[in-house]
């Protein structure tokens, strides 16, 4: 029995160290997983990961919904409607999208208020409040193209109203209006540009930049770039510069 | 180069700083795993729990299907939309959109941006920043408040 359990240890050692040599998979888990953090404000740093959880649900659903979505004029109020009534845990997958992109947003700006009130974005994490700006920018406009994507009275008047806001941008009005409608008027390729915004413009603009966002945060740590040992470093040195004058006067 | 994340501990009077003591912290840091870990482990069950609840206690909307010859619907915001929606209220006549609904919100973003840059206090604490303190909760205060105008207004709308 023993001996059996010792030879199956043996073997996962050895799978891992296969893996780790290939991959340095296990060094890096070590790496992420022992970091030091702050233990203090652990509970406010979650609004960070809660954030990257309702996104993750949010693609997740969203993959599940486009198994039965249509994106034309004709079919893609009638396929919700399939989905809601008909097809199995359609209501769920349909209200987890729908419910954790409210919460998505309402985190989002915990999260951004949190930043702002411990002055989390000074140096050196500028780069990381610029880049989460931009992704709060993008979450919203997702989902206000997913409002429209809904295709019923709400959704698509809604999308209509956004349309004629974004006609008024100064210089490029006009150009925006057709991007967004692919014409000069709503019709059928209107929802094909609304279909296409949603599912693969703005998430391929999103996925990115939440790998910047995380990228950043891993450089600069969780803790203010206040707290760094320069005093005490330099008051290490300055201890052993006297010490060798010390040592020197001796001999 | 040795380089270590985390807060330093000020050199108190007297303080002899050694190899063992130099970077010690005020508080005592945990590995990110478990402690941390389990913290964002328990919220995002929370909140998955949550919107499994939500999404059979109250479905996800969808009204009548869009019916693009109408003209006298009036669309309902997100309530994420609400403040944006309040503000183009403050705009009268031909400066409605343009004003209220494409420039402000554009200069608003660009603001957003520059944080970073406009914010010369020195510290983090927010006693050590009064200015941020006081512009965090007007900006608070103006949101919320315009969120409530607009809900009231949304509240007299012929649909409702």
């Amino acid at each position: 029995m023993s001996s059996n359990r010792t030879r199956a240890a043996r073997l996962g050692r050895s799978a891992l160290d296969w893996l780790e040599e290939r991959t340095s998979i296990v060094s890096m888990a070590e790496h992420f997983l022992y970091e030091p953090v702050p233990s203090r404000g652990r509970w406010l740093y979650t609004l960070g990961s809660a954030t990257l959880f309702l996104i993750t649900l949010q693609f997740l659903t969203g993959i599940l919904l486009l198994f039965y979505y249509v994106p034309t004029t004709d079919h893609a109020w009638d396929s919700i409607y399939y989905m809601m009534s008909q097809v199995y845990f359609g209501k769920l997958i349909r209200g987890i999208h729908f419910w954790s992109a409210n919460a998505l947003i309402v985190v989002i700006g915990l999260h951004m208020m949190r930043t702002f009130l411990s002055g989390a974005y000074k140096r050196p994490r500028e780069m990381n409040w610029v880049v989460g700006v931009f992704l709060i920018f993008i979450v919203t406009f997702l989902a206000f193209t997913g409002y429209g994507l809904r295709w019923d009275q709400e959704g698509f008047w809604a999308w209509e109203v956004g349309v004629m806001i974004a006609s008024y941008t100064p210089l490029i009005g006009d150009w925006v209006v057709t991007f967004l409608l692919g014409g000069d008027t709503i019709g059928p390729a209107s929802l094909s540009r609304l279909f296409a915004i949603h599912v693969w413009l703005l998430p391929a603009l999103l996925a990115p930049l939440i790998g910047v966002h995380l990228f950043l945060l891993r450089k600069h740590g969780e803790f203010g770039s206040e707290f760094e040992y320069s005093e005490r470093l330099a008051r290490l040195r300055e201890r052993r510069r006297l010490e060798g004058y010390a040592e020197e006067e001796e001999q | 180069m040795e380089t270590r994340r985390g807060p330093a501990r000020p050199v108190e009077d007297g303080e002899v700083i050694t190899e063992e003591n130099v970077y010690e912290r005020p508080d005592r840091p945990m590995a990110f795993f478990p402690g941390q870990v389990v913290a964002d482990l328990t919220v995002s069950a929370v909140l998955l729990g949550v919107v499994v609840a939500l999404s059979y206690l109250v479905p996800a909307p969808l009204t009548e299907p869009a019916d693009l010859s109408t003209t006298s619907y009036v669309p309902r915001p997100e309530w994420f939309f609400f403040f944006y929606d309040q503000m183009l209220m403050f705009f009268p006549g031909s400066l409605l959109i343009p004003v209220g609904g494409v420039v402000i919100p554009l200069l608003f973003f660009l603001l957003l941006l520059a944080v970073p840059w406009l914010d010369r206090e020195p510290g983090h604490s927010l006693s050590r920043r009064p200015f941020a303190a006081v512009v965090a909760f007007l900006i608070v205060l103006a949101v919320v408040l315009n969120m409530l105008l607009t809900l009231v207004r949304i509240l007299n709308f012929p649909q409702s």
